[in-house]
């Protein structure tokens, strides 16, 4: 398991893939950043609202993560890496597990050093706004820590749908379709239907809002969210483990 | 031991295309063996199968005495080239081989072996969407060798190369062999493979033909009339009237059936002139084609 470990880790060293979606996930963490401390007025930006104003862009970040995990493993089929990849792990199973660990580790990271870079803009850019920068209590790390908890499921989820659909540019289509345009209807027209969906259930392992809509009655709490994101992930990945098992590669 | 058994062997894709129909076959130790047969005659998906890429519909397969996937590590016994584009586009070629080295538990000064082995050493930190189809062809090798392994399972591995990587290719699996290494070469290209294999096994859509040594099978193969006739249609035309099996390119003629005497005679008969009459021994075309052509008429 640990040669599988850090052949997953040199894949993702030793192409610009991860740089590329470490790039796109420092941009939308600094732009959102940067210009909401720059244009809000200074009553908005001081005090409570600082750490959700600096940390804006994060829920873009976990979407780049979501696509990052989904490319992580439709890529050997697009590359064909999947030939060696298999040959060297005939059991199928122990390559998508170590992924999914793999990758549910990067999310983490990634996220946990865009949250950082956005405290960092805080720091740096709050003073020159005349507003001092508020260090995070205890509440606000709390919720970090869900963020990098989210963050780390979401992209493992990527992998697991990429897992079990395969094709790179569909996979990652119908996801976001789904993510940003489906759900967000189903939450609105049958909250009761969408506070169950994947990645509201997400969402609400970070806040109890079901979306931008709803009520929070309408919603899980919090463990009942992060057990059933787990649930989600389980079910896709031994689906997807199943099927593999059973697909030609040709 | 036979190093590679497969019994029954076949496979199914969908309800419509039988690609591999009841195979069964056995590889000795040491030899190089050529796995012969037309573009989609079932000889990839078999590779494929002896090292657990595609599930056989029916039948059983062990190489080294077992399935592939219970083997310990088993790019260290069994190299495959099955996919010579397989590599990320954006990954030099070390370390493309390095990913493989690292899941497959293999040191990496195995990498810059087999680099070297393959003579592209000089492109290693190159990406490999730079190189050309005969340099992935041979990275696709050095993955294969890699392990060291004691059987190697090639899979067109010609594709792509010059004359010269051809020559290169031939005079490398001969070595191979002689170090007690057993080569299982897929190719269409017959003539490719003929100086190199000891044993061919002939496949044509998803049947086994024939198996057996190469010396053996094409002496007790007829052999081949050739003849150059100013009116070669008419004499084609006669030939064919009288059983014969004949295969025209402008005035050339290769005649299977009747020997050089009859066909003299036929010609004659039929006021024909020959520039040229002369039996060869069959190649391994020919042999393809007989077995082929007699699969194909019964």
């Amino acid at each position: 398991m640990s040669a599988l470990l850090r052949a997953e880790l040199l894949k993702l060293r030793s192409t610009r893939t991860a740089l590329g979606m470490g790039i796109a996930a420092a941009l939308v963490t600094i732009l959102p950043a940067v210009l909401l401390i720059a244009f809000l007025p200074k009553s908005t930006i001081g005090g409570d609202q600082a750490p959700g104003i600096l940390t804006a862009g994060s829920s873009l970040v976990t979407y780049i993560l979501l696509v990052f995990g989904i490319l992580g493993m439709t890529g050997e089929y697009r590359h064909g890496t999947i030939t060696y990849t298999y040959l060297a792990t005939p059991r199928r199973g122990r390559v998508i597990v170590v992924k999914l660990v793999v990758y549910a580790l990067v999310g983490c990271v990634a996220m946990l050093l865009a949250l950082l870079l956005a405290n960092l803009i805080g720091v740096i850019g709050l003073p020159m706004r005349g507003v001092s920068y508020p260090a995070p209590d205890g509440a606000a790390l709390a919720d970090y820590a869900r963020q990098i908890v989210t963050a780390g499921l979401i992209t493992a989820f990527g992998v697991a749908l990429g897992a079990l659909f395969r094709a790179q540019v569909v996979t990652v289509a119908g996801t976001l379709i789904w993510a940003l345009m489906i759900e967000p209807l189903i939450v609105v027209f049958k909250p009761h239907i969408g506070a169950w969906l994947p990645f509201n259930v997400f969402s609400q392992v970070i806040s109890l809002r079901i979306g931008d809509t709803g009520s929070a009655a309408e919603g899980l709490s919090r463990p009942e969210a992060f057990l059933v994101s787990i649930g989600y992930i389980a079910a896709v990945s031994v689906l997807a483990v199943f099927i593999s098992m059973r697909r030609d590669v040709t | 031991m036979a190093v590679i058994e497969a019994e029954h062997l076949s496979k199914r894709f969908g309800k419509k295309v039988l690609a591999v129909d009841d195979v069964s076959f056995s590889i000795e130790p040491a030899t190089i063996t050529g796995f012969l047969g037309p573009n989609g005659a079932g000889k990839t998906t078999t590779l494929r199968m002896l090292v657990d890429l595609v599930r056989p519909s029916g039948g059983t397969i062990r190489i080294l005495g077992s399935r592939y996937r219970d083997l310990a590590r088993p790019t260290t016994r069994v190299g495959a080239l099955l996919d010579a584009s397989g590599f990320h586009p954006g990954r030099s070629g070390a370390n493309a081989l390095r990913v493989v080295a690292t899941s497959a538990g293999i040191s990496y000064d195995r990498v810059d072996a087999a680099l070297e082995m393959v003579e592209l050493e000089g492109a290693a930190r190159r990406a490999v969407k730079g190189y050309s189809t005969g340099m992935k062809q041979r990275l696709a090798l050095a993955a294969a060798l890699l392990g060291d392994p004691e059987v190697l399972l090639l899979d067109e591995p010609a594709n792509g190369l010059d004359p010269e990587g051809v020559r290169w290719l031939r005079t490398f699996l001969r070595a191979r062999a002689a170090e007690g290494r057993t080569v299982l070469i897929s190719s269409h290209v017959l003539a490719e493979v003929e100086q190199t294999v000891d044993d061919i096994l002939i496949i044509s859509r998803g049947k086994l033909l024939a198996h057996g040594p190469i010396n053996e099978l094409t002496r007790t193969a007829q052999p081949v009339v050739r003849a150059r006739a100013p009116q070669a249609e008419k004499l084609e035309g006669l030939l064919v009237a009288k059983g014969a099996a004949v295969n025209r390119l402008g005035d050339a003629l290769a005649i299977r059936g009747p020997g050089s005497a009859e066909v003299g005679e036929i010609a004659h008969a039929g006021g024909l002139v020959l520039h040229e009459l002369l039996t060869e021994q069959p190649s391994l075309e020919d042999l393809f084609l007989q077995i082929a052509g007699t699969r194909k008429e019964s």
